[in-house]
C-alpha cells in the first residue's frame, strides 16, 4: 500500500487505482503515516526548512475555524478530511519554502530534516568540536572491522579498538 | 584546513621527488599479507592510542581449511573475539552476550592479491626503513607515506625471516602516532586447538547474531559519492547492528584504509543523536541526518576524508 500512495503523491497513479489508497488514508494510521513521511522525506531532498511538529493540526485548526469551501462546517467525520486537506497545504506551503530556499541556498546544501533543533552540516573540519563517540560506536566499528583491509595485515588484532562493554550496555 | 591540506600536499610533492616505492617493499608487503594467513601463533601485543594503552593476547591457529584467530584484552572489561572464515564472534563475559557478525567474504578486491599490493603505491610511497629488533625478533621496517592528506600514513615492522608483522603504526599529519600495535612477546609455530576455546560462563550466553545481504542502495533511492581519490567501493550491504537494528553498510577502501557509510532510519530510535565529528585514536566518526535518516561513517582515515564522503550521502525518492 506504501508504493501506491508514493505513486499517488506523485500523481503516477490512475485514477480508477486511486480509490484504494485513498481509503486506506482515511482509515488508517499507518497509510497517513507513509505519507506524511514521504512528504517530510520529499521536503529533506529538496532542502526545505522542517516544519514545527505540530504544524499540520495547527493548519487543521485553522482550516476548521475559517468559512472557506474546503472546510465548510462541522460535519461527522469532516476533521479527518481536514487532516488530510491541510496536508496538501502544508505539502503547497512547503513547496513555496524550497523556492524561498532556492533563492537564499545552494542546492547542494539540503538541510538536515529533524524536528529536532536544527544545526547546519559543518563543512570544515575545525567548525565544530568533536563530539563523544556515539552509543553504539562499538556496533558500527564491528561491522567496519569485517571489511577493513587491516584485518589481512594484522588478523584479528584490530578489534582490540573497540572501546568496552560499558559502552555496549550503555546503549540499551 | 585548507592551509594543512596544501601542506599535506606539499609534503606528498616533496616526498614524491625523493623517495618513489620501490619493488622491494611492495615484496616485504606481500610477505606481510602472507604470514598474516599462513602462520600459526601466540603472543602478547600492547595497543596504544593516545592515553591509552591496553595489553592483549592473541592467539592464531592456520588450518588448510581456514584459520581461527582469537583476541583476549587483559586490561580493564574483559572480553574476547574469535574470528574464523565465515564469522566473528565478540564475547562479554560480563553481560553474558555474545554478538555474531557474518559477510565479511562479500567484500570485493582481496588484498592478497599481488595488483591490489601494486595498487596501494598508486596512494602512498612505499619504501623499506631500517632493521630494528621488536620482541626479540630482527625487523625490517617498512615505510608507507600518504600521497595526500586524505589517509594516515603507516610504518610496520616485519619478522626478516618469516614476514611475520610485530609492529604497526598509524602517522597522522606532522608525523604524530596515531596509534599503535607492538607485540612485546611472541612464539611463531603449532598452537595447541583448545588454545581457542571461547571463555566459558555459566548460564550460557545470550546470542545477538546479526544477518547480513548483499543490497542496491542507488536503487532504494540512496547514493554517495566515494569522492576520495584512490578509494573504491569493496561491498554493500543492509545488515542488523545491536539489537536487530537494521542499517545499510556501504564500504570504500584504498586497499589500507576503510570507511563504512551507515544508514539508518530515525524513526523509532529511542536514543537522541548528536550530529558532528568525534575521534577515537585512527578511528574517526562522522554523523549528520538525511532524509529523516541518520548517516554514520566510519573510517580508520583523517576526519576531512570521514566528513568528504559523509556530506555526498544523498537522498531521491526512487522512480523520480
Amino acid at each position: 500500500m506504501k508504493e501506491r500512495i508514493s505513486e499517488l503523491m506523485d500523481g503516477e497513479l490512475p485514477e480508477r487505482e486511486a480509490a484504494a489508497p485513498l481509503a486506506a488514508l482515511r482509515g488508517d494510521g499507518e497509510a497517513s503515516e507513509a505519507w506524511r513521511l514521504y512528504h517530510l522525506i520529499g521536503d529533506a531532498v529538496r532542502g526545505s526548512r522542517a516544519l514545527p511538529g505540530d504544524f499540520t493540526t495547527r493548519v487543521a485548526e485553522r482550516l476548521a475555524r475559517e468559512p472557506t469551501v474546503l472546510a465548510p462546517g462541522r460535519a461527522p467525520g469532516m476533521a479527518q478530511r481536514a487532516l488530510r486537506v491541510a496536508m496538501y497545504a502544508a505539502a503547497g506551503i512547503a513547496g513555496i519554502a524550497l523556492v524561498v530556499n532556492l533563492a537564499v541556498e545552494p542546492p547542494q546544501a539540503p538541510a538536515p530534516v529533524a524536528q529536532a533543533p536544527q544545526k547546519p552540516v559543518a563543512p570544515k573540519v575545525a567548525a565544530q568540536a568533536p563530539l563523544p563517540l556515539p552509543l553504539a560506536a562499538d556496533d558500527y566499528l564491528r561491522a567496519h572491522q569485517l571489511y577493513s583491509p587491516r584485518g589481512d595485515l594484522q588478523g584479528v588484532a584490530p578489534y582490540v579498538r573497540m572501546v568496552s562493554e560499558e559502552n555496549v550496555a550503555g546503549g540499551r | 584546513m585548507s592551509r594543512a591540506l596544501a601542506g599535506a600536499l606539499l609534503i606528498g610533492v616533496a616526498g614524491a621527488a625523493y623517495a618513489q616505492t620501490t619493488p622491494e617493499a611492495l615484496g616485504w608487503l606481500r610477505r606481510i599479507y602472507e604470514a598474516t594467513q599462513k602462520l600459526s601463533y601466540s603472543g602478547t601485543f600492547v595497543f596504544q592510542q593516545g592515553e591509552r594503552a591496553e595489553t592483549s593476547r592473541i592467539t592464531r591457529l592456520a588450518l588448510r581449511e581456514g584459520s581461527t584467530e582469537k583476541l583476549e584484552v587483559l586490561d580493564g572489561v574483559p572480553r574476547e573475539i574469535l574470528r574464523t572464515r565465515d564469522e566473528v564472534r565478540c564475547y562479554y563475559p560480563q553481560s553474558r552476550t555474545v554478538k555474531v557478525d557474518r559477510g565479511g567474504e562479500l567484500r570485493a578486491f582481496p588484498a592478497l592479491l599481488p595488483e591490489q599490493i601494486a595498487r596501494l603505491a598508486e596512494n602512498y610511497t612505499i619504501t623499506m626503513g631500517e632493521t630494528a629488533r621488536v620482541a626479540g625478533y630482527d625487523c625490517r621496517a617498512i615505510s608507507l607515506a600518504p600521497k595526500d592528506g586524505l589517509r594516515y600514513g603507516y610504518k610496520l615492522w616485519a619478522d626478516a625471516k618469516t614476514g611475520m608483522l610485530l609492529k604497526a603504526r598509524t602517522i597522522g599529519e606532522n608525523g604524530s602516532v596515531v596509534e599503535q600495535f607492538t607485540f612485546t612477546q611472541l612464539a611463531i609455530g603449532n598452537v595447541a586447538r583448545e588454545r581457542l576455546r571461547p571463555a566459558k560462563v555459566e548460564g550460557g550466553w545470550r546470542v545477538e547474531a546479526a544477518s547480513v545481504t548483499p543490497a542496491d542502495l542507488a536503487r532504494s533511492g540512496w547514493s554517495m559519492a566515494a569522492d576520495l581519490p584512490g578509494f573504491r567501493k569493496v561491498v554493500e550491504v543492509r545488515r542488523q547492528l545491536g539489537e536487530a537494528r537494521p542499517v545499510r553498510q556501504v564500504v570504500f577502501s584504498d586497499g589500507l584504509a576503510a570507511v563504512s557509510v551507515f544508514i539508518e532510519p530515525l524513526e523509532g530510535r529511542r536514543e537522541p543523536t548528536r550530529t558532528g565529528l568525534a575521534t577515537m585514536g585512527a578511528i574517526n566518526v562522522y554523523t549528520r541526518e538525511v532524509a529523516n535518516h541518520l548517516v554514520t561513517v566510519v573510517g580508520e582515515t583523517p576526519a576531512a576524508s570521514v566528513q568528504r564522503i559523509g556530506n555526498t550521502v544523498e537522498y531521491r525518492r526512487p522512480g523520480n
